[in-house]
């Protein structure tokens, strides 16, 4: 069953259109993947869902009442991850999880296994009466994790989790998100780190400029995105000059270039790669890093739009 | 009801974990009113200089506490809260509540000090002042939250309400006389809450009026305040 329905959003600041007829669905115990490059319209998507904003057009269903209709029915069912940590540093672990809860309708005994439940799950019970303004950013955004869930949400919506965050704190909060996934949670995460996304979701939409461009399940996507692989040629300083000798290389499908970085698609890394090497180094290019990538989602919303996912 | 109590509850805690909070509205403000009982007692001056602290720090506290919401907003705990089950109604009526018992906590502070510290020579007027006072409040609040959905940063919010502070006790005719001023400084001395505040608690407290004789002020900051404080509500929900 479909817990989230989207239908033909729309929404626009001024003449930004910044949603454009996005329509998707959200089944219940899910993790339904939102992808795309900064400005595609995900926030905003996600706005308009938790009820921050208000479309212009379009509705949004959860467990089939419309959010704008069911206002408190639907915010009862929502818990919110927001991009940057939203809690109150002058207040310890505990007492933001108490007073959220409180919003969230909870009290007394049930309210305090709530905070007990939240704090394990997110690895913070040893600090929790600490005050929220001293933790790194790490256990700030693991606060904001458990924040959003003290309520036990049936839809959880978590914005880019991990921005800034260090790889030990990440592993963490992918680890949680995981956990909650076999707990039955639905969830949609946004983010445009592709291996997050290939990691944790069952169905992934790809947005862009306000519309989604391709939606379907990871193995659907990678099998769209080709038997194309990547190599990834990082370079000592940004450059165009090697777009045209690249490109005209046999086997080559593809070439990007963001700053310093070089992407090529291709049907065959292994034989390509030399080819690729000598073509640049005959630039007068110095080459920092070459790695080669299996097909991905950020290859597919390459193939698609001929940008990158991450600028 | 309960969650607008949890809103309060967080939002003071918040103000008096902050260590400038507690300086500069209720340590400094009590310094100026000891300050202030060294000036005459006699013919009201010592009454309109403490009061003058009273309302002029009172209108500070306020105005840049409601400007908390603009943090709020930045810190994104503004926008968790309206994403919560809760309706805009409870969460104004907590940030609401918050302000008042925030204010008033203040002016406890500063009228118990002034009397039982610093000898200020108050006897008398007690109901009425504390009606004056809770007008005054709840003007101020509108007027604290009117800004804070008109401005967009907490700096924006610390400078109009310096401005509007000290033009409205400064030339309102809070400190010092103003008998025969015309133009701009009457306009001021008509219209700011604080003048208003500021001489219905010196006649209260000098001469001993009823609540009768208070009527215009009382209607003039009530009104101010409703205005106000609709058009703050408003504006902050229309701005997300």
């Amino acid at each position: 069953m479909d817990l989230l329905v989207v239908k033909d959003l729309k929404k626009n600041f001024g003449s930004r259109q910044a949603v454009d007829g996005l329509s998707f669905s959200v089944s219940q115990g899910e993790v339904f993947g939102l992808l795309g490059p900064n400005g595609a319209g995900k926030s905003t998507t996600l706005s308009i869902i938790y009820g921050l904003l208000k479309p212009r057009e379009g509705t949004v269903t959860i467990n089939g009442w419309d959010i704008s209709k069911e206002r408190i029915k639907t915010k009862k069912m929502i818990g919110v991850v927001p991009q940057e940590p939203a809690i109150y540093p002058q207040l310890s672990a505990k007492a933001n999880l108490k007073f959220w809860g409180k919003i969230n309708g909870l009290s007394g005994k049930k309210l305090d296994r709530a905070v007990k439940r939240v704090l394990e799950l997110v690895g913070l019970e040893d600090r929790a009466n600490e005050k929220a303004g001293k933790y790194s950013g790490g256990m700030k955004r693991r606060l904001n994790i458990a924040s959003g869930l003290i309520h036990n949400p049936k839809l959880l919506i978590m914005d880019e989790p991990t921005v800034g965050v260090d790889p030990q704190s990440r592993n963490h909060i992918l680890e949680t998100v995981k956990q909650l996934k076999d707990q039955g949670t639905t969830i949609i995460y946004t983010s445009h780190y592709v291996e997050e996304v290939e990691y944790l979701c069952d169905r992934v939409a790809i947005m862009d400029h306000g519309n989604l461009i391709s939606q379907g399940p990871i193995s659907e996507l990678l099998n769209e995105a080709g038997e194309h692989q990547e190599i990834l040629i990082t370079l000592n300083s940004a450059t165009e000059a090697v777009d045209k000798p690249v490109s005209s290389l046999p086997g080559v499908a593809k070439v990007f270039t963001v700053g310093n970085q070089i992407k090529i698609l291709t049907g065959n890394a292994e034989q390509l790669l030399p080819l690729a090497f000598e073509a640049i180094v005959n630039q007068g290019l110095r080459v920092s890093q070459i790695s080669i990538n299996k097909p991905n989602l950020e290859g597919l919303f390459l193939k698609i739009t001929g940008r990158a996912l991450r600028d | 009801m309960k969650q607008s109590l949890a809103i309060v509850s967080v939002g003071i805690r918040q103000m008096f974990a902050d260590p400038m909070f507690i300086v500069f509205t209720l340590a400094l403000p009590v310094m100026m009113t000891w300050a202030m009982s060294f000036l005459p007692k006699e013919a009201g001056v010592y009454e309109m200089a403490s009061l003058g602290v009273l309302v002029m720090f009172v209108a500070l506290n306020l105005i840049t506490s409601a400007g908390a919401i603009i943090e709020e907003k930045e810190k994104g705990t503004w926008q968790r809260l309206v994403a919560s089950p809760i309706s805009y109604g409870q969460i104004m009526a907590g940030y609401f509540m918050k302000l008042f018992l925030l204010a008033w906590i203040q002016t406890l502070i500063l009228l118990l000090s002034g009397k039982f510290l610093f000898g200020a020579p108050w006897n008398q007027g007690y109901l009425q002042m504390a009606v004056i006072l809770t007008v005054y409040i709840f003007a101020m609040t509108g007027l604290g939250l009117f800004l804070a959905g008109l401005l967009k940063t907490q700096g924006q919010v610390q400078a109009v309400a310096m401005a509007v502070v000290m033009i409205g006790t400064m030339l309102g005719d809070v400190f010092f006389p103003i008998e025969n001023a015309s133009g701009i400084i009457k306009l001021i001395t008509k219209i700011s809450p604080q003048s208003w505040a500021a001489h219905a608690l010196k006649d209260i407290l000098t001469t001993g009026v009823s609540l009768d004789s208070l009527i215009t002020p009382l209607v003039w900051m009530t009104g101010l305040g409703c205005v106000l404080l609709v058009a703050g509500v408003f504006k902050l929900k229309y701005d997300g």
